[in-house]
Order: structure tokens, then C-alpha cells, then sequence
């Protein structure tokens, strides 16, 4: 299954292209624009979050006398992108390139992992942003390496998760609206923006749903790697990756068991 | 025993049509999963074995099948029932073009749509300069597609297609495009992957084009075949069976056409035209004309007072609309006198040199300085010509012509 991936990587890597070429192609500021986005909700978040509603940021790593508001919460939304944009493009990737699908026998995860080939080019530009506000926060440590295998994990979770969705979605017309609903609340389930300790104390129910919230540890992981600056348990990162591939492999298997008659259901 | 490409056994392939579609979670949920749903077996019980390095040919009417078998051969589509075993890498051509992206250019396009239909990046950069070329785009090819004509779109379609190497090449009616030359050149190269030993599955309602190209043909009915076997048979039967069909579905209009007295018609009325039909030359009715064989237009009129010398035209149209000639008594230097009352005039189109296709006649009628309209009957028969030869759809008209071979 997977050798089919790695003897297919040229198809793979054209849709790639083919997204890549198309995707900023007719804005004359491109890449620039994927990464304003994502700025701009951090800075209204930062805004509303920390001086409206006052939440306060915990200690940073480097400094534990000092918070900083806008560098965890973009820690957390960078990790939360990665996973909410990877789903949501690869759910529409079959209808998106159904005419095609129709009409010529090729695998149907291609065009779905070519879309998200080109997403993970945003997430590493979001990353560098990242990187260059905790050098700015002068919060530096060696844990950062650790937020690669993480966010490597969390993509492969998020593409499992995706091609699952894909083939659903394919079939059923109306999955992506649910599929959004669904985000939307996942989103506020994380601790994106506010801090786990906040809630930790309470004993509400919902603090067990918001701990047992598989993206809650990708989060946590990055919140601990990237701006405490200490390194989770040593079974964490392996416990993510191990979560990340099976999920992903579980995807790819059921995508190809309910996708042979693709070119038919489109 | 010469070896299969492509094996075909008792395949069916079954198409649910939903009288509404129900592809929406809410709807499967609330009223479950059967329900008003029709089955439609598109292909039912196909057995087909094609040899390697032979062209085999699918003819059919317009949803007899013909391209769901074309797809379940190229694994589009998932046989309902039977087995497909093709040996030999395949590509299809379902649609020319299809996967271009109209942001890209020409050049990025050939690199995706190669790898699409499976070549390796090495592959591609090998016959890029010849996908070119065979295109003859490579003026245009640094521009975005979307700026493309569709002829050029589709060249450029059917050169990336032709230059992926198959072992088995699958066509679905995509030889009707692009202009005369780009057709010629597509046709060519057609003839040369025969040469060299490839298999190709062909769909088409060129039956010309058909019995040059294909060694054996299957005629598709409802999802089933009819018949298979060489192709000049295969295409001698069912054009056989289209005429008699057509020639069932003319009964009614047939032969003779008579004047409806209340009509309106253009001219003075001195002469009216009362009817005309269809016959042979020994003067039996005819339902159509046959090309080849003389056919007789019987044209009866009535004069109202004595006229001298009128000049009847008759005018035949293609249903296309191109006037293919207008027979008339004066150029052919025929007088017919002074006529008076009931008479018929027999126009005789001899060894009819018109090719298949329906035809309609107009009939108008002048006085002989031709300054003057006595009668004018527009439509006022509607015929078939056929031919016992098939030529279709090339041209209007036989002419006499000669081929030498020059020492």
C-alpha cells in the first residue's frame, strides 16, 4: 500500500505542481497573502483574548517571569492550522478533480495528498514566523527540535483523517458541512486560545472531553516544545508519531477499499 | 494461439438510477437505502477476447453501451458482474484534455497530464520536444491553456495522450476532432501503433473510417452485443439494420406527397403543382433513392389555361441545408410545349450521384421568359438516399471520377 504511494510519487508531486502553480498564480502578492491570514487572526485574537477577556498566557520557558499572549496563541494555531486546513482541502479534493477522475484511471489519493503537499509549504512558511517571534521573545531552546516530528505526526493524523473524510464526503454530499460544524467546535475543545491550567482545575466534564481531544495533545506538545521550553514525557513524541502513521495508514486503506468506484460516484 | 490483451467474460455492468438522487446523509438516514431506485444494466453479458497488436472496433447507436465497456476496460469502472483481465499497459483516451488546467501553460500542462496517465518524469522529459511537435502548438506552448481554442486544446490533448507509449490504446470517439489536418495526422498515427504491434480499442461512428482501421468490430445493442466478427461484415449488418429502421420510421412520409388544396403558395397560380413522388425508373414507388440507381420524380400538375413552354425547377436540398442542384427543363433544353389541364412531367436524376443522407425537393415553376412565377411548392418532398457501399457523412455528391496508377 504504501509502495504504491512511494511508485506513484511523480503523479503525486505533478498534482502538487499543479496546485502550487495555480494557487497564487493570478494574486500578484501570492505566498503573501497565505501567511496574512493567519496573522491576522492572531493579532484580532491577541487583541480580544488578552485584553478583553484577559487571559493570561503562562510563563515562558526562557523567562518564567514573563508571558507572552500572542506567542502562545500562535503556537497553538499554527498546530491547529495544520490539522483544520489539511482535512478541509482534502475533503474537497475529489470533487474537485472529479471531471478528471471520471475520465482517466489514477489513484484518487494522489490529487489529495498533492493538495496537502502544497498546505505543508504554508505551515513551514508559518512555522518560520514562529521560530522568528520566539527569537523576538528571546525564548530559545533545544526542545524546538522536537516540534518536527510533532507537526510530522500531526500531518500524517490529519491526512488519515482527511482521506477518510474524502471518500465520505464523496459519497455524501453533505459531510462537509458537518465536517465544519464538527471543526468548529473541536476548535474551542483545544487550547488554542486559552492555556490548559485554566481549565485543568475545573471539574466539569468538559475538561475531560478537552483532555481526551487527540489535537489537545498534538497542541500541548507544541505549547511544551516551542514556548515552555521543556520536553514532554520521553513517550509522548513517540506516542504521536505512533498515533500520526496509524491513523494515516488506517485512512489510506480505507480510502482505497471505498474509492475503486470513484470515477462512478462523482 | 495468439495471445489476449484484453479479456472480456461475461461482463455486466449495472447502473442504479435513483429517480431522485439520494446522496445526502439526512435523505440515506430518513428513508434508508432502498427506496424508488431503478436498475439499468448498461453492458449486460459481454464476452470479448482481443488478440494483442489487433484493432478491434465498438459500433453501436448513441447509449447502447459502447463507452461504459470502454471504461470498464480501462478500470474506471468496476464490472457489476464477470471478470476483465487486460495485459499490457494501458492508457485511455475517454476525453481529450480532460485534467488540463486552464491557469497553466501548454508545457506544465503536458508535465501533469503525462503523469496522470502514468509516465515517469523521465518519460515525459523524453518525449516533451516530440509531444511538441506532434502538436504543432509549439508557438503557444509557454501560454496558459485558458487562452487556447478548443482545437488547439484538444491537439495538444491527443499529443500527450499518443506519446505515453501503451501497449493497449483505448479511443473513444475523440478522432471527430480537431481540424481536417490534425485529424489526418491523429489517423496516421493510429495506423502506425497498429504497425508497430499495439493493440487498439476503438469507438466511432465513422464506419468508413472503422472498416479501414479495424480488424474485428463488435456491434453493441442495449448494453449487449449484437454481433462480432470481421468488420466489413459487422458494419455490412448494422447498416443494414439502420436503413431498414429509418425506412420503418419513413413509412409514413414515403413516396408521395400530395398538394393540400388550401395552402398558400407563392406565384400566380396559373399552374399549380398537385403532387409529387418518388419512384424508380420502371415507375414503381420508392420509399428512398438509392445512389447509384437512377430515381424519378413524378411530378403532376394542372395548368388552369393553356401556358407555352413552362420551365419547371426542381431544387434538392440537404438536410443541412446546402443546395445540391436545381434540375430544370429549360437548361437542359427540354420544351414541353403548350400545356393545358391535368399533365405529369417525369424528372429522372440519373444513376442518382448523391450521396446518403435525407434530402428535401423544391419545386417552382416559371413561365418560359423565366421572368414570371406560375407556382412554387417550397418542402415539398422529404426522401432518403441510402447506398448498398455505407458512405456516410462524406459530402453530398458522387462524382464521376477515375483513378490511374501511373506507370
Amino acid at each position: 500500500m504504501l509502495t504504491d504511494l512511494y511508485q506513484r510519487r511523480a503523479l503525486i508531486w505533478a498534482f502538487a505542481n499543479r496546485d502550487f502553480a495555480t494557487r497564487y498564480r493570478s494574486s500578484v502578492l501570492g505566498w503573501f497573502w497565505s501567511l496574512l491570514q493567519p496573522l491576522a487572526t492572531l493579532l484580532v485574537f491577541a487583541v480580544v483574548f488578552s485584553v478583553v477577556f484577559r487571559i493570561t498566557p503562562p510563563p515562558l520557558g526562557a523567562d518564567p517571569d514573563r508571558g507572552s499572549y500572542a506567542a502562545f496563541l500562535f503556537t497553538g494555531l499554527v498546530t491547529w492550522n495544520l490539522f483544520y486546513t489539511i482535512v478541509v482541502l482534502s475533503m474537497s479534493q475529489l470533487k474537485s478533480n472529479g471531471e478528471l477522475l471520471r475520465k482517466v484511471q489514477f489513484p484518487g489519493w494522489a490529487p489529495v495528498l498533492g493538495a496537502s503537499i502544497v498546505q505543508l509549504v504554508q505551515v513551514v512558511l508559518e512555522v518560520i514566523v514562529l521560530v522568528l517571534m520566539f527569537f523576538w521573545q528571546r525564548n530559545v531552546g533545544w526542545t524546538w527540535i522536537l516540534a518536527i516530528p510533532i507537526l510530522i505526526a500531526l500531518a500524517l493524523f490529519a491526512q488519515g483523517i482527511g482521506l477518510m473524510l474524502s471518500i465520505l464526503n464523496a459519497r455524501f454530499g453533505d459531510v462537509q458541512y458537518i465536517v465544519t460544524v464538527v471543526l468548529g467546535a473541536l476548535y474551542f475543545l483545544t487550547p488554542v486560545i486559552y492555556p490548559m491550567s485554566m481549565v485543568e482545575d475545573s471539574a466539569s466534564n468538559l475538561v475531560i472531553f478537552i483532555q481526551s481531544n487527540p489535537l489537545t495533545w498534538f497542541v500541548e506538545a507544541m505549547h511544551y516544545a516551542m514556548y515552555s521550553l521543556v520536553a514532554p514525557e520521553w513517550w509522548v513524541v513517540p506516542g504521536l508519531i505512533l498515533l500520526g502513521a496509524t491513523t494515516f495508514i488506517v485512512g489510506l486503506a480505507v480510502f482505497n477499499r471505498n474509492s475503486e468506484d470513484i470515477g462512478e460516484l462523482l | 494461439m495468439t495471445e489476449i490483451a484484453i479479456s472480456m467474460e461475461h461482463v455486466s455492468k449495472k447502473f442504479i438510477r435513483h429517480v431522485e438522487r439520494r446522496n445526502s446523509l439526512k435523505e440515506r438516514i430518513i428513508r434508508g437505502r432502498s427506496g424508488s431506485s431503478e436498475d439499468f444494466w448498461a453492458v449486460k453479458d459481454v464476452s470479448i477476447q482481443i488478440p494483442k497488436g489487433s484493432v478491434y472496433g465498438l459500433i453501436g447507436h448513441n447509449g447502447s453501451g459502447k463507452s461504459t465497456l470502454l471504461k470498464l476496460m480501462s478500470g474506471i469502472y468496476r464490472p457489476t458482474e464477470g471478470k476483465i483481465h487486460t495485459d499490457g499497459r494501458l492508457a485511455a483516451l475517454i476525453e481529450l484534455g480532460a485534467g488540463f488546467h486552464p491557469d497553466m501553460t501548454g508545457m506544465e500542462n503536458i508535465r501533469l497530464n503525462g503523469s496522470i496517465l502514468g509516465l515517469s518524469r523521465k518519460d515525459i522529459d523524453d518525449s516533451t520536444d516530440a509531444i511538441i511537435d506532434f502538436s504543432g502548438l509549439r508557438e503557444f506552448i509557454n501560454d496558459p491553456v485558458k487562452h487556447y481554442s478548443s482545437g488547439m486544446y484538444v491537439r495538444l490533448g491527443f499529443s500527450v495522450a499518443v506519446h505515453m507509449k501503451p501497449e493497449i490504446l483505448v479511443v473513444d470517439e475523440v478522432l471527430a476532432v480537431g481540424d481536417e489536418e490534425f485529424q489526418r495526422r491523429c489517423e496516421d498515427h493510429l495506423y502506425s501503433l497498429r504497425r508497430a504491434g499495439k493493440t487498439i480499442v476503438v469507438v466511432s461512428h465513422g464506419m468508413g473510417q472503422l472498416e479501414g482501421l479495424c480488424d474485428e468490430i463488435s456491434w453493441l445493442e442495449h448494453g449487449e452485443v449484437q454481433q462480432s466478427g470481421p468488420a466489413t461484415k459487422v458494419i455490412r449488418s448494422y447498416l443494414e439494420r439502420v436503413n431498414n429502421q429509418e425506412a420503418a420510421r419513413n413509412a409514413e412520409v414515403s413516396s408521395e406527397r400530395t398538394d393540400d388544396p388550401d395552402s398558400m403558395r407563392a406565384g400566380s397560380g396559373q399552374i399549380r403543382t398537385q403532387s409529387i413522388a418518388l419512384q424508380s425508373e420502371s415507375g414503381t414507388p420508392l420509399d428512398h433513392s438509392e445512389t447509384g440507381t437512377t430515381t424519378r420524380f413524378a411530378v403532376k400538375l394542372t395548368a388552369k389555361e393553356s401556358i407555352l413552354g413552362p420551365n419547371v425547377r426542381v431544387g434538392i436540398q440537404h438536410e443541412g441545408g446546402a443546395l445540391i442542384t436545381m434540375l430544370n427543363n429549360h437548361r437542359l433544353g427540354t420544351d414541353l410545349g403548350v400545356v393545358e389541364g391535368d399533365f405529369t412531367v417525369l424528372v429522372d436524376l440519373i444513376n442518382t450521384p448523391i450521396l446518403p443522407g435525407r434530402y428535401r425537393i423544391h419545386i417552382d415553376i416559371f413561365d418560359h421568359t423565366g421572368a414570371k412565377l406560375l407556382d412554387n411548392w417550397s418542402d415539398a418532398l422529404e426522401f432518403p438516399v441510402r447506398s448498398q457501399r455505407g458512405e456516410i457523412g462524406q459530402g453530398f455528391v458522387d462524382l464521376p471520377a477515375q483513378f490511374t496508377l501511373q506507370e
